[in-house]
């Protein structure tokens, strides 16, 4: 099976030469019209633009470009840091604002720290002021309710003295020695529990 | 079945010239192409303005010259690249604009799509980061690559020859390679769906799969857009990690 | 593999028998070429497709060094790259030199 396939390809190979020499020796140079073969013309054309383009882009073209993408880049690099001064310039102003806000925040704390003791100050003196007025005025209410009431007492003990002797008399039919009666009604009313 | 009638490849990558037929300046759509690849850098440099704050087309050149310098020398060499920039910058430019024809209508040819551009970048890939090797290192340069100190002795010679091999034929080869055959085929993608959109509109009732052919071709041109957005980056790219590698060989 | 190798080998058999030699190094040609690309997308393909998972992967699990990640990731995709493109060389050599 491999055999003849080898002899065949072998054969292919030898016919392929042979082909090849006599297309050589008839047009003298079959390579030349190879579409692999380098043509002279165009390559001195290539070598020609390329090295023109290599002289233009190395001394003329370049440059300038370069040379604007360094100031760029300066640029760029000199604006980052004036931001970066700028930031930090920002950055202690601010801590000297929170400085002076701490130290103004204090100072009103303490102004309202005297206002509020002052306040207290002032609030317990009004208050122990009014207490006290309170409790003179509820003294004076007391005795004088006190008084009353002895003198109430006082006005009433003849009246229900006599109520009494009335009273008795009436219910015995005769009548009683007012005086005595009136100081044992007296004692009672006085003394109410540790008479009966 | 279509009836598809593929264009010679000659057609598709071989252009006549415009004058000088058979001398070395002989000018066709290529050079044409390369000339352009110069000129429209050097006008958008000269026109974009130079302002502190940018905008418009200032925000695109300063944006290549910093893509440049941020995405391919920086992780490749590090700040003591940054004085090969001019040779990046170009490197990157002359091919993304010549790729780039791809798909510009009137042109729809890539520079590199032809051998030459990308051999003679990556020849001078090849002489700027020996080059720079030979200045950095002196000779030390050619033994350490020749007969490498960190490898036992008995494969020095291998390995020194698979690392001359690398270094003096490899790299320059896979740098034009890649570069000449992404553009090739891209190239020959877009034409196979070009050619295949035009058969497809010529084909009577079969004209109904026109818009897959179409929509096809469009997604395909911006994928080849972004290939030549690629492999001029990659080309700068790996020109620099050649470069770091003469400045460094430390393995 | 096999059906490619024998597509190939009917194609030279043809070409041996009644093509002129011009024909017969075009249409083995085209058969070779063929096959170079196809095998040589083999090997890319599978290498680009673990390269750019695994660079992903990474991403993921670092998304603050995913920059670096991305420029190896396209270093790597390059190298791995040029294989697939060496092929497409050899494709264009083969069909068309």
């Amino acid at each position: 099976m491999l055999t003849p396939v080898v002899t065949q390809i072998s054969v292919n190979a030898a016919t392929l030469l042979l082909a090849a020499e006599e297309g050589a020796e008839e047009g003298g140079g079959g390579i030349t019209s190879s579409p692999i073969w380098p043509s002279g013309s165009e390559m001195f054309w290539g070598i020609l633009s390329f090295t023109a383009l290599y002289l233009l882009v190395r001394f003329v073209l370049l440059p300038p470009v370069q040379r604007i993408r360094n100031d760029r880049a300066a640029t760029i690099q000199a604006d980052k840091d004036a931001a970066a001064l700028a930031r930090s310039k920002v950055a202690s102003a601010s801590a000297e604002v929170e400085d002076q806000l701490a130290g103004v925040r204090a100072e009103a704390q303490a102004v309202i720290d005297e206002a509020r003791g002052e306040a207290e100050a002032e609030r317990q003196r009004l208050v122990g002021r009014a207490e006290r007025e309170v409790n003179a005025m509820r003294e004076l209410a007391t005795t004088e309710i006190a008084t009353e009431r002895e003198e109430a007492l006082a006005s009433l003990r003849p009246q229900v003295a006599d109520l009494a002797v009335g009273a008795a008399s009436r219910v015995t039919g005769r009548s009683m020695q007012s005086s005595t009666v009136r100081s044992k009604v007296d004692e009672y009313l006085t003394n109410p529990s540790n008479s009966n | 079945m279509l009836g598809l009638e593929y264009p010679p490849i000659e057609n598709l990558v071989e252009w006549p010239n415009y004058f000088g037929d058979g001398q070395i300046w002989a000018l066709n759509k290529i050079g044409i192409i390369s000339l352009l690849a110069l000129i429209i850098p050097t006008v958008m440099f000269l026109v974009s303005k130079k302002e502190l704050v940018p905008g418009g087309l200032q925000n695109i050149v300063e944006g290549v010259v910093e893509f440049i310098e941020e995405q391919v020398i920086m992780p490749a060499i590090g700040a003591q690249g940054l004085k090969y920039l001019p040779l990046l910058l170009t490197m990157f430019l002359f091919i993304f604009f010549g790729n780039l024809f791809e798909v510009i209508p009137t042109f729809h040819m890539p520079a590199n799509a032809r051998m030459a551009n990308p051999l003679f970048l990556a020849l001078l890939s090849l002489v700027v980061y020996v080059s720079i090797g030979f200045k950095e290192h002196g000779f030390a340069f050619l033994k350490d690559t020749a007969w490498p100190g960190f490898v036992p002795v008995g494969l020095r010679p291998l390995v020194g020859l698979i690392e001359l091999l690398t270094v003096f034929v490899l790299r320059p080869f896979a740098l034009a390679v890649r570069l000449f055959a992404n553009m090739l085929a891209g190239h020959i993608l877009l034409v196979t769906f070009g050619v295949l959109c035009i058969s497809v509109f010529t084909a009577g009732i079969i004209v109904i799969l026109l818009p897959l052919t179409f929509g096809m071709l469009v997604l395909l041109t911006a994928f080849e857009i972004f290939v030549s957005f690629l492999q001029a980056f990659v080309f700068a790219l790996l020109t620099a990690v050649f470069i770091d590698s003469s400045l460094n060989p430390a393995h | 593999m096999s059906v490619l190798t024998s597509i190939a080998y009917q194609v030279a058999e043809v070409a041996q028998e009644s093509f002129t030699a011009d024909e017969a190094k075009q249409v083995s040609g085209a058969a070779g070429a063929g096959m170079a690309y196809g095998l040589a997308a083999i090997g890319p393909g599978i290498g680009i497709g673990y390269l750019v998972g695994q660079a992903v992967q990474a991403m993921a699990r670092q998304p603050e060094s995913a920059g670096t990640v991305r420029t190896n990731m396209f270093l790597g995709i390059a190298f791995t790259e040029a294989l697939a493109l060496i092929g497409f060389v050899v494709f264009i050599l083969l069909k068309f030199a």
